[in-house]
């Protein structure tokens, strides 16, 4: 975490000077954070790097294909569960929404962080909260502890829904830690260890990567995980697809070209 | 309160308009689900019984589990119970449920259940946003079919909703989750006894007729969309359960000896996903994801591109059969010479207009076939008193006008034949004559046969010491009958038989629980007696107070283990006290499921219920078995796969298995009645006082 014991002390400083409600989000905008940019002492206030500052790159992500996704929200529950004791959709740090009327691809979408190259809730946090973990992969992170609850996270997360979650128990921001910060698992999360969504997925369709997706594109992190298996269970995403073992079977059933005379 | 519970109760009363609470902890003892269902059915009005369906008394019973909301596999049914006018001579205390994630979100609401009673003077739907109820104004909705109400009653719940975004319901509470909305259709609002209740475009509450009931109290809905939470006891131990459950899980990846199990001869049993959709098997395929229920780790809907038949399974996807489509083999050719393409197509939107109507799939192919046979002898057509006038079947014409004049209640045709196949039979002085002679098999309480009740008979027996059709295929005909009609069997009747005998625990000490024959261990036996009750225990608790899905659980054996042992028993109790921070035992928690039946068996009993009524018709005496159940047997001293094609069940033998299980049970075995000692034993003084005050105790 950027800042000392003497950063910390100023930081609580600036909490008291500029209370949550201060920095409340409504209807898109951000009130008060540029008056807080403005009047804070730097050192105390934005321990985040300036706009524009390159940081060090993740050194973990969650790639996941929805496609696959079949929609049982058991990945949003470990992760609840991982990181709070309780199962709650509403505390998940990775979010599957779907229409049981909508038409398939549309009808679920995948939603986990991306750990961006650049992330806007770093960049943006007005108090140091959202951070670079280089003590664990360079993951970005929320410490809690640190949160006035301002929601600046969430409204500068460029992502619909917007991957920084809101934890209404505790009235603090939150997001996806790839697991590093799990007191009710027995295993060892972050990069390098087991990540909740990934272990709990029925249908196999989040995978931790070291390597950063595709920025360039907007689903870079949508990818196909399915191989000849998911074919033949007759799942395809386009008519013209013809499972491997339907292909062995009508080709079985094809009679046998007549000798040559 | 432990783990699993949110810890209330809603009580809506639909007369005065009042909404009150119901502390769960008054039921706990009972489980969830099913066992508190039943318990506070009793509670409310079990001294009132008898009355009818209908009777503004009558309760619908919408209750949750401590698994509900969690991440337990296969589970999160919501367990619907009140006296279901779809059941017959009797309209008895029944119970249906269905998947999606309607108790998931009435978890996360805060409840544990909601109790509906009363009746409205004018059409309503009930509000359930986290702790807030509210009882809405159906104007505008009432009349719609059950997509379009679940869809107008979402965007009235959350106008702030926008797909794909998170959205606040209150103070700053938010979700991305629509909310889940169970609802009847025409069919309900009309009182049709085959109305079910609808949740998503294929969940249905299909037996029991609860649409009705819905309709009766001019309730056309109920929305539940919340932001909370479960708390789970050993939250450590939970997680580990869930991993460790995953090698009973078919692997989508890498699956085990798929040239043996992935075929789609198996596609219904092997775990796998996406096999319960039976109407897009063939080529060219529709493209499509395998959709889960909450917390279902198998996935065995499908949602497609054309977004028709979603989430619809088995019957509910292949009811209405268009130019030949369905299972899996739509068309291409016949009397229709329809292309293959198309008979799919119409053959899934045919099904889904009976989930728009809110018609119950499993009574509605019943009544169909009566309606058919009725047709062929000249009771019904051209000229008769009553005249279908439907169009030729098969098509989609006929589906429509069929369905319609149904839900709709039209004409002379449309109200005898919404009544159900029973109650029709019935009113057309037919009833006696058609059943016993197999003409239209209602075989148990109106309810049609599902699979042999000479030869499948833990299903018959379990069926009619019940209230309807068991519907329960996971017990034993999906791992024996379906293995083994696979024609590929991956354990000999000998292996299958013996782990299934050691999963069943308390009665693990009995080899012959599974043997089918007719020989001294077989379908007559003490073993049988044993393999019944354990049914009738595990539908009870697990199933019905624990939520689980009857194509899930129990599972005694699986294909997806080297050593085909499935995690039936040790699952059941590892999963449950994870979540409630109980310590039970698997015997402990079946003795829990013989408690909830035999409170259940009460309220039959104050309804009228009397060991000379569970007979089974005529034809199950006297007409052989036909094929189609291959189920392990002892004959002539060796296990093997049989069908028992030919067999007749003997009336004295069953009248005598029938003595011995309510001896067994702890019930009077002159009338089936609980007896006190029984009652008390299970801490149901209060049960036995009431059956005392009407001369009805064992």
């Amino acid at each position: 975490m950027p800042g000392g014991k003497k950063a910390e002390s100023e930081e609580v400083a600036a909490k008291k000077k500029f209370s949550r409600r201060d920095f409340i989000v409504t209807g898109g905008a951000i009130a008060a954070v540029d008056a807080l940019i403005a009047t804070t002492p730097a050192k105390a206030a934005i321990p985040s790097p300036a706009k524009g500052t390159a940081l060090p790159e993740s050194k973990g992500y969650l790639i996941y294909d929805g496609k696959k996704c079949a929609g049982c929200t058991t990945c949003m529950l470990s992760c609840s569960l991982t990181h709070y004791g309780v199962q709650s959709l509403s505390l998940s740090r990775i979010q599957i929404i779907q229409d049981s009327f909508g038409k398939f691809p549309t009808d679920i979408k995948m939603a986990p962080c991306r750990q961006c190259k650049t992330p806007p809730c770093v960049e943006n946090c007005p108090v140091g909260a959202a951070y670079v973990d280089t003590k664990n992969g360079n993951i970005r992170r929320i410490d809690s502890k640190k949160c006035i609850g301002c929601r600046t996270c969430l409204a500068m997360c460029p992502q619909q829904p917007h991957r920084t979650v809101w934890n209404h128990v505790e009235g603090k921001s939150s997001k996806c830690d790839l697991c590093v910060d799990t007191p009710h698992w027995n295993e060892k999360g972050g990069p390098g260890g087991k990540q909740a969504c990934v272990e709990s997925c029925p249908m196999k369709a989040i995978k931790f990567v070291a390597q950063m997706p595709d920025q360039t594109e907007t689903d870079g992190y949508d990818v196909n995980l399915r191989n000849d298996y998911w074919l033949n269970l007759g799942l395809v995403e386009s008519s013209t697809i013809i499972p491997p073992a339907m292909a062995a079977q009508a080709k079985a059933k094809k009679p046998a070209p007549k000798p040559k005379e | 309160m432990s783990g699993g519970y949110t810890g209330k109760i809603a009580r809506v009363n639909l007369t005065t308009k009042t909404v009150s609470t119901i502390e769960t902890a008054k039921y706990e003892e009972f489980g969830g689900g099913h066992g508190m269902g039943s318990a506070i059915f009793f509670d409310l009005v079990g001294d009132q019984l008898p009355f009818e369906a209908f009777d503004p008394r009558n309760l619908v019973i919408m209750m949750a589990s401590p698994f509900s909301g969690t991440f337990m596999p296969g589970s999160g049914r919501c367990e619907v119970q009140g006296l279901g006018p779809g059941l017959y001579p009797v309209e008895w205390f029944g119970h249906s449920n269905f998947g999606g994630r309607f108790t998931s979100q009435l978890k996360f609401a805060g409840w544990d259940g909601i109790v509906v009673e009363g009746a409205s003077d004018k059409p309503v739907w009930i509000n359930i946003a986290d702790d807030k109820i509210k009882i809405e104004d159906a104007n505008g909705i009432w009349g719609m079919d059950t997509y379009d109400a679940q869809q107008e009653i979402s965007r009235r719940v959350m106008p702030q909703m926008r797909y794909g975004e998170w959205a606040e319901l209150a103070n700053s509470c938010f979700t991305t989750q629509i909310p889940a909305v169970v609802c009847c259709g025409p069919a309900g609002e009309n009182l049709s006894r085959i109305a079910a209740l609808l949740h998503g475009p294929g969940s249905q509450a299909a037996l029991c007729g609860f649409g009705a009931v819905f309709g009766s109290k001019k309730l056309k809905a109920i929305s539940a969309i919340g932001t909370g939470g479960v708390p789970i006891a050993d939250p450590k131990a939970f997680m580990d359960a869930r991993l460790w459950f995953r090698q009973f899980q078919w692997d989508v990846d890498n699956p085990r000896e798929p040239e043996k199990f992935a075929g789609r001869g198996y596609s219904l049993i092997n775990g796998a996903p996406s096999g319960g959709n039976v109407s897009n098997g063939s080529l060219p395929l529709v493209p499509a994801r395998a959709a889960a229920c909450a917390s279902c780790p198998r996935g065995c809907r499908m949602r497609l591109a054309s977004a028709d038949s979603n989430e619809s399974v088995c019957a509910g996807s292949m009811f209405a059969r268009i130019g030949g489509g369905g299972f899996g083999a739509p068309g291409g050719g016949g009397a229709s010479a329809m292309p293959a393409i198309l008979s799919g197509k119409l053959t899934r939107q045919g099904n889904d207009l009976m989930h728009r109507y809110g018609l119950g799939h499993w009574q509605l192919m019943a009544t169909q076939g009566y309606i058919q046979f009725l047709e062929r002898a000249g009771v019904f057509g051209k000229g008769k008193e009553i005249d279908p006038d439907l169009p030729p079947s098969g098509t989609f014409a006929y589906y429509e006008a069929l369905m319609r004049k149904l839900s709709l209640r039209e004409g002379k045709f449309g109200q005898l034949a919404g009544e159900a196949a029973a109650r029709m039979a019935d009113k057309l002085g037919r009833y006696k004559e058609d059943v016993n002679s197999g003409n239209v098999r209602l075989t148990y309480w109106g309810t049609q046969e599902h699979y042999s009740s000479q030869v499948e008979v833990e299903w018959g027996f379990g069926s009619l010491l019940g209230e309807r059709d068991l519907m329960l295929h996971q017990m034993a005909n999906y791992p024996l009958h379906w293995m083994a009609a696979s024609g590929a069997p991956y354990l000999t009747a000998e292996e299958a038989s013996k782990l299934y005998a050691e999963a069943m625990i308390p009665y693990n000490d009995d080899r012959y629980l599974v043997d089918y024959g007719e020989g001294p261990t077989g379908v007559y036996s003490d073993s049988k007696v044993k393999q019944v009750a354990w049914v009738k225990h595990y539908e009870k608790f697990w199933v019905g107070a624990g939520g689980f899905c009857g194509w899930r659980w129990p599972q005694c054996i699986t294909n997806n283990t080297a050593d085909r042992r499935g995690a039936t028993p040790q699952a059941e109790p590892r999963f449950w006290n994870a979540v409630t921070g109980k310590k039970g035992t698997f015997a402990d928690y079946m003795e829990l499921g013989h408690k909830i039946y035999t409170l259940d068996r009460a309220i039959w009993v104050l309804q009228g219920r009397h060991r000379n009524m569970e007979v089974f018709p005529d034809y199950v005496y006297d007409k052989p078995a036909g094929g189609g159940s291959e189920l392990p047997m002892v004959v002539d001293g060796a296990w093997k796969y049989d069908g028992g094609r030919g067999r007749k069940l003997d009336r004295d033998k069953v009248e005598d298995f029938k003595t011995r299980f309510y001896k067994f049970e702890g019930y009077n075995s002159e009338n089936g009645f609980p007896t006190r000692a029984t009652l008390e034993k299970m801490n149901l003084k209060k049960v036995a006082d009431l059956l005392q005050s009407k001369s009805k105790l064992g």
